[in-house]
């Protein structure tokens, strides 16, 4: 069985391009996959363009999803840049 | 760290775009822009792109984003000219300009290979907007 850890934050902001800049960067430091989950709506979190497709907004959820080597850390550090994101962020 | 290449016809759409790049991929990477001809008219510069190329190497890579058309061919004549002074790991992208970049900065960020940021410029080929 692979690694694979999940978590769900509510946005306090919109997902738009720097935060979601940030998500990728952050994402594409970890070995394992890493998918976001916004209403059913999948994306890669590795690839900003996949994550500002999502279009998610203040006050929705995205859930984590990561399989593989270092998959806590991961879901961690994305949870942490998830919950940085404000309202005045753009 | 990979570096980035923008060749563009126009100045203001190269460094325009390096700087929206910059912004979202978090200003870590070097983004180089060969924009514009040597007097500052819309075209291209051969010049322009070899010296952007060496400012964009850091040692694991480069790659190059042209914008279209004769931006292409630019950079073609130059590598197929091979000069001694540029970076052995180059690669061109075929890619959208601007998504292709934004992509390509993030995944640079984020520490990828020259191959990882080049799949990640090509994949924006895919990427839907509506």
């Amino acid at each position: 069985m692979p690694e694979s850890c999940e978590a769900t934050v509510t946005l306090t902001g919109d997902l738009h391009a720097r935060p979601a800049g940030a998500l990728s960067v952050a994402a594409g430091r970890y070995p394992c996959a890493v998918q976001l989950s916004v209403n059913g709506t999948l994306a890669d979190a590795k690839s900003v363009l996949a994550v500002m497709q999502l279009g998610a907004s203040n006050g929705q959820q995205v859930t984590v999803r990561a399989v593989g080597p270092d998959a806590q850390d991961a879901v961690a550090a994305l949870v942490a840049v998830l919950s940085a994101v404000t309202s005045a962020a753009d | 760290m990979v570096g980035i290449v923008l060749v563009s016809h126009s100045a203001l759409l190269a460094e325009g775009t390096a700087e929206l790049a910059g912004q979202i991929g978090g200003g870590t990477v070097t983004i180089a822009t060969a924009g514009g001809t040597d007097d500052g008219r819309i075209g291209t510069s051969i010049d322009k792109v070899a010296a952007a190329i060496r400012r964009a190497d850091a040692g694991s890579g480069v790659l190059i984003l042209p914008d279209m058309g004769s931006s292409v061919l630019t950079v073609r004549t130059l590598l197929a000219d091979d000069p001694d002074d540029l970076p052995a790991q180059l690669e061109v992208a075929d890619a959208p300009f601007v998504e292709g970049t934004v992509a390509a900065v993030v995944t640079a960020a984020a520490g990828g290979s020259l191959k990882d940021v080049l799949n990640a410029a090509q994949e924006a080929r895919h990427a839907r907007k509506l």
